[in-house]
């Protein structure tokens, strides 16, 4: 067991930059899950760091020694591959045994290597197909084959790439949780690649959030879901996606809305002081309050921002409105009826926003009433549809009349 | 709705749909439409009366030699397909006899061609595997013109080299020789050994060979424990087509070898003659002897040779 310290690592396939510059720093023990969308160079992260690419640039170190030029069988490596690459011409025990018979990872007396097999396939529920080739597997069975090719031997750095994609749903789920007890069971340093948030949030300690060859954030799970650094990383988690919607800024909140939509509740209930400066969508649907470091930073009145409000977070009503919440009101376009949940298409004066209820007597073209504690509201940088821009913070309690004149600049 | 399309179309004219009528017979069985199922039609009939012409063109040549090597000396020259058979040409082909009409030992000439056959295939495996390895993995500036260069000793004409070749051979003393005739037949067998090789390794993941590599194995060890083993099928098949091509050849020993080292390809033409007279039974029985060891070999290794020649077809 090791650490693994990456510093600049760039990669092209031909023209393309698969790599532009990745920085990680993972402890030892540390489970590190890299989360991108196809084609952002996770795998390629993996295979530089496995020694399986080259002429890429940047520096490599395993437990502290440097891999430039060091030869893949010398990294004392072991990497769990996306397609298994299970050998075929070899059974279940002939495999796993492989990386013991190298002679690479410590010595092992026939004796040792059927013990270590028997531990490795009995953990993960495959010691009775120990004698089947991989043809004559299921791919669960081959995914826990090949991890078992990964866990059976010591190593500095355990690389796991997408394990469980190629696994239907409910399979997934049930080796997610297995993969959670076998990592703390043996603690040890992995770089885990998957495009499943819920992979990423479950079994990270630290999860890195990969576009186009960089890393956009990186973070423990609770800081990419409630913080995420630009609106790329806010739609990567959470399904549905979070609900995004341009809104501009007007200072000292003289132009209220006249449709009265927007919520302005009592500044004394807020828990937080109430913002001067309002953010609101282009018919005046939703409207926040933004603190006043976070108004400027958007560029001050005039300019505009993004609101992101995730589906989950935006509860159905059905009683009174609370006073201390952003409030929205609207009629619903599309009810999805997903068991247990319904997912609700509404129409905000205009917005499409996205909701999930489990109150199954919504109907479509129903008035709803939504709300979400303010800061759960993320502010995001402007910018063109389809580019993604920086998180700035999260809203504030609208400021009333009163408040506003009191606390102008 | 055409009513001849189909025979036996005289049942009252029933609304069916197509699906209906393209069924054979009209059975109830439900059957899936196969890609190559037809429909008769005067057309598809057209194309069978071509197809067995075909057939029966490229065919009949090899009833006339199997006919032709079973005539006695007195009946060769006769077209008729009424006459006495006999076996006594293949026993004269293979004794003395033989070698006295025509100064060559016929399974000498045997030997000599399995020698040479056999060894040419093994030196374009020994040489031919790792080149089409590093040639399917490894790709470089410059690494399709390679193995185009490697290519064009098929397509080329052997008579292009062959005088040239004829010089080199007398001054390096190889004129007549085994060992120049299986150096010469690697132009013939190792680009085809190379070729087909490469798109068997080409087709087989590379991240086996990886995985082999974090194992803590070598490349050597990677390539020879891993991927050596899978692409087995396909040296079965190279290799029989190497030995057939090798096998086949004519041009390079007709040139390069005397009497001492004279392939069968070669000896089987000697009966018919060079100037004396021609015995066409005794060419026809030589030829036919000819052709078993090829066929015995493409037979043993059959299965392999299935397997093979699909691999590349259907994902592992």
């Amino acid at each position: 067991m090791g650490s693994l310290t990456v510093t600049g690592l760039r990669a092209r396939y031909g023209r393309t930059e698969a790599l532009r510059g990745i920085d990680l720093d993972v402890a030892d023990g540390e489970f590190f899950v890299i989360l991108g969308p196809s084609g952002a160079g996770k795998t390629t992260t993996l295979k530089s760091v496995a020694g399986l690419v080259d002429d890429v640039d940047g520096e490599v170190r395993i437990a502290g020694r440097a891999m430039t030029g060091v030869e893949p069988y010398e990294r004392n490596v072991a990497m769990a591959f996306e397609s298994y690459a299970l050998y075929p011409q070899k059974t279940v025990e002939q495999n796993l045994a492989s990386p013991l018979r190298s002679g690479r990872s410590g010595t092992w007396s026939a004796a040792e290597q059927a013990e270590r097999i028997r531990q490795v396939t009995t953990t993960l529920g495959i010691e009775h197909l120990r004698g089947r080739f991989p043809r004559e597997l299921s791919n669960g069975q081959r995914q826990r084959t090949a991890l078992g090719r990964v866990l059976v031997r010591p190593a500095d750095v355990y690389l796991r790439d997408e394990p469980l994609s190629h696994l239907d749903a409910k399979l997934r789920a049930a080796m997610r949780a297995e993969l959670k007890q076998l990592g703390e069971m043996s603690s040890t340093t992995t770089l885990y690649v998957t495009h499943d948030y819920q992979e990423a949030l479950a079994l990270g300690d630290r999860v890195g959030v990969l576009r186009e060859g960089r890393l956009v954030q990186v973070g423990t799970p609770e800081q990419v879901w409630h913080a995420p650094a630009d609106t790329f990383v806010a739609r990567m988690f959470g399904q549905p996606e979070m609900n995004l919607c341009s809104a501009d800024l007007s200072a000292g909140l003289a132009a209220v809305p006249t449709g009265g939509i927007a919520a302005r509740p009592p500044a004394s209930t807020a828990a937080r002081p109430p913002a001067s400066t309002a953010a609101r969508t282009g018919r005046g649907g939703i409207e926040v309050g933004l603190p006043a470091e976070l108004a400027d930073a958007a560029g001050g009145s005039g300019a505009s921002v993004r609101l992101g409000i995730r589906p989950r977070d935006l509860d159905v009503l059905s009683g009174p409105e609370p006073a201390d919440r952003l409030v929205l009101r609207g009629r619903v376009t599309l009810a999805e009826r997903l068991g247990r949940l319904v997912e609700l298409s509404v129409d905000v004066a205009g917005e499409a926003v996205i909701a999930v209820t489990d109150d199954q007597r919504v109907r479509e073209g129903d008035q709803v009433v939504m709300a979400v504690d303010w800061s759960r509201v993320h502010v995001f940088a402007s910018g063109e549809p389809g580019t993604d821009t920086a998180r700035l913070g999260s809203a504030a309690p609208l400021a009333t009349g009163a408040d506003a004149l009191g606390g102008a600049r | 709705m055409g009513d001849g399309s189909r025979p036996g179309g005289r049942q009252p004219a029933k609304p069916a749909g197509r699906e209906k009528r393209s069924r054979r017979g009209g059975k109830s069985s439900a059957r899936e439409r196969q890609p190559g199922q037809r429909r008769f039609s005067p057309a598809s009939i057209g194309a069978d009366v071509v197809l067995l012409g075909w057939f029966v063109f490229s065919l009949f040549p090899l009833v006339w030699l199997v006919l032709l090597s079973l005539k006695s000396e007195s009946e060769q020259i006769s077209t008729y397909f009424t006459f006495s058979p006999t076996l006594r040409n293949f026993g004269t082909v293979l004794s003395s006899e033989g070698a006295r009409l025509t100064s060559v030992n016929f399974s000498d000439a045997l030997l000599t061609s399995v020698l040479n056959c056999v060894g040419a295939v093994l030196v374009s495996l020994v040489i031919g595997v790792p080149a089409a390895y590093a040639a399917g993995r490894w790709q470089y500036k410059g690494s399709g013109d390679v193995m185009f260069t490697i290519l064009s000793f098929r397509f080329a004409p052997e008579l292009m080299v062959i005088v040239p070749l004829f010089v080199i051979y007398n001054q390096l003393g190889l004129f007549d020789t085994n060992v120049g005739m299986i150096w010469v037949l690697q132009l013939v067998t190792m680009p085809l050994v190379v070729w087909i090789l490469r798109s068997y390794f080409q087709d087989m993941p590379a991240e086996l060979e990886q995985a082999a590599l974090l194992d803590g194995y070598t490349r050597t060890r990677a390539f020879l424990m891993v991927a050596l083993p899978l692409v087995r099928p396909g040296i079965a098949a190279s290799a029989l087509l190497a030995f057939i091509f090798a096998w086949n050849n004519y041009v390079f020993p007709l040139i390069l070898t005397g009497s001492g080292h004279t392939p069968v390809t070669v000896a089987v033409t000697r009966f018919l003659g060079g100037g004396g007279q021609a015995f066409y039974s005794l060419t026809a029985a030589a030829a036919i002897i000819a052709a078993l060891p090829p066929l015995l070999v493409a037979l043993s290794i059959q299965r392999y040779l299935v397997r093979g020649l699909s691999f590349g077809a259907v994902k592992a």
